[in-house]
């Protein structure tokens, strides 16, 4: 296993209320991991810490540090865009944008331009051509199984979509950006059962190429599609491991009385 | 029972009340209407007025109306729309922020005829600007800009947050995010602001009163510098002369004109938020 995401002695504060005490974890690359627990225990905290969309609120305070690739993405030197570039974010509810499928994928690349190389730092960029982009949104699509079903009215608005459809077209909007992390919160939360088995079938086929971090109440979905679980408590990481492990022998207390449904 | 009783009471008394307000602008609307139809030619709409305001038409205080709703646009516009942005989008701790949104709540309640001597002390006398164009629509301006930024701040505010994040989540910057998803769909509620903040600066009187508009002029004005005539004054002018039944049929023709300019202004506002309701339903 080869680490990508490591995260040292996080502290999180919204005002006074503490959301997150002392995290220590290592997620490894090209694996998913779970992140579960009770609701308001920080699991949304914590994945949004890592592609510092915390910054966005207004009250947060952050401390510890996250390393990416060996480097600390809350460094004064660090580029936030960037890092969000890097580091992709789907959310619970599905928030396509307001426009047609077509510009909801082509919106990022047509921003970003060619070089997402980091260390251009957005200065130089090249236009993708109209041809290229086009080739971009199928792939970006096909690579979130909703090609298919959408070929024939890239036109139409997104809002026509399913929400299942919707919640695809939001992952292939985040892939069309290239990350290498993609963080989901609750992808499934506000999706039936067969739009839920469809993104859990493509999050097990996303991991090839990406290192994948999901948060999820349900945890038959953890114990189904991810290598490693992570069971968070009262803002504290209480357990961490292979999701068989977890499972079938848990070494704390606490994530026993949580997985056995004997915790309030 | 008495509870029934008293329940029916109050619906009538509801109901009495909604159709009182209908009657009275039905009243007011119709008066209005039925004086004024008989005035309206297109000889009224496009001549100067002759002999005392008995003859002729209203053109060049259709004129000025509109080169005052103009520049009022050009200067409240974007001052409006960019404050409401940094108010909303940028605000953070600041406590300028905080100072700015109590201001603005509290300017929209100043009455027109302060702005009125406003204008005239700083626009006309300090800063030298002389009755003029400028000087009144800066006047109406400083008027609607609360209107056009609380306006612009609630539909920003409609905006949910869900789309700011979606589109941070992507990688771009908080100013591409705002320029490409956050002013777009807010537009329509931006752009309907405007139009009613514009149409109540159609009907001022006080502020252009001291700021720059006169009764009479033989000549379009020339620049900003120029003083102008409008509608509204034009019609208070005169209404409140001695001999004000002389110039009766030019009164209501200007007044059913001016009526039928905020009439549109406000219909074009309800279109616009219907047509884009539909496509923004989040
Ligand atoms: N934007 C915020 N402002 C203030 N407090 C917040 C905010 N987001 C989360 N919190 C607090 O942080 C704690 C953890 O919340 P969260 O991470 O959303 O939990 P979870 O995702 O596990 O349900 C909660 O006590 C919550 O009230
Ligand atoms: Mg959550």
């Amino acid at each position: 296993m080869s680490e990508n995401i490591k995260v040292t002695g996080l502290n999180v504060w919204f005002d006074k209320n503490q959301a997150l005490k002392d995290v220590s974890i290592t997620i490894p690359k090209n694996e998913i991991t779970a992140v579960i627990g009770p609701s308001g225990c920080g699991k949304s905290t914590f994945i949004r810490c890592i592609n510092r969309m915390n910054d966005l609120v207004p009250k947060c305070k952050v401390t510890g540090r996250i390393e990416v690739d060996g480097k600390d993405i809350y460094d004064a030197d660090v580029d936030v865009v960037e890092v969000r570039k890097r580091i992709g974010m789907v959310f619970q509810k599905p928030n396509p944008f307001p426009k047609s499928i077509f510009e909801n994928i082509a919106y990022a690349p047509r921003i970003h331009g060619k070089d997402l190389d980091p260390s251009l730092q957005g200065t130089k960029v090249t236009k993708y051509t109209k041809k290229e982009l086009a080739e971009l949104v199928e792939r970006s699509l096909r690579r979130a199984a909703l090609w298919d079903e959408v070929k024939d009215r890239m036109e139409k608005s997104a809002y026509d979509l399913s929400g299942g459809q919707q919640q695809r077209l939001c992952i292939a909007r985040t892939m069309a950006v290239d990350p290498e992390i993609i963080l989901f919160d609750e992808p499934c939360s506000a999706l039936d059962p067969i739009a839920t088995a469809k993104i859990e079938d493509l999050l097990v086929d996303l991991k090839k190429d990406y290192t994948v971090v999901i948060v999820t109440h349900n945890m038959q979905q953890a114990a189904r599609v991810a290598d490693r679980t992570a069971f968070f408590y009262l803002g504290e990481l209480i357990e961490f491991g292979e999701t068989e492990r977890i499972f079938e022998k848990p070494e704390q207390k606490l994530t026993e009385q949580y997985i056995t449904g004997r915790m309030g | 029972m008495r509870r029934r009783t008293k329940e029916r009471l109050f619906f009538m008394l509801f109901r009495g009340c909604a159709w009182a307000v209908g009657l009275a602008l039905l009243i007011i609307v119709g008066y209005i209407v039925v004086l004024g139809i008989g005035v309206i030619s297109w000889e009224f709409l496009t001549e100067f007025p002759r002999r005392g305001f008995t003859e002729g038409g209203i053109f060049p205080a259709i004129v000025g109306t509109l080169y005052l709703m103009a520049l009022v646009m050009v200067i409240a516009v974007p001052i409006g729309v960019l404050t409401a942005v940094y108010i909303s989008e940028y605000q953070g701790k600041s406590r300028f922020a905080g100072a700015l949104r109590v201001a603005v709540n509290n300017l929209a309640g100043v009455p027109s005829i302060v702005y009125g001597l406003l204008g005239l002390g700083m626009l006309v006398f300090y800063l030298n600007w002389g009755f003029s164009l400028l000087a009144s629509a800066m006047t109406l301006a400083f008027l609607v800009l609360p209107l056009v930024i609380t306006a612009s701040r609630e539909a920003i505010q409609a905006v949910p947050s869900s789309l700011r994040e979606a589109s941070l989540a992507l990688g771009t910057t908080k100013w591409q995010t705002i320029r490409h998803h956050v002013l777009p769909y807010s537009t329509p509620g931006i752009l309907t602001g405007i139009i009613l903040s514009l149409s109540r600066a159609a009907g001022e009187t006080a502020p252009i009163l001291l700021t720059g508009v006169v009764l009479t002029k033989t000549i379009l004005p020339q620049d900003v510098w120029d003083t102008f005539m409008a509608m509204p004054f034009q019609l208070y002018a005169l209404a409140t002369r001695t001999v004000f039944e002389k110039t009766a049929d030019f009164q209501y023709g200007t007044a059913l004109v001016l009526l039928i300019m905020v009439v549109l202004m406000n219909l074009a506002a309800i279109v616009i938020r219907n047509r884009y309701r539909e496509k923004y339903k989040w």
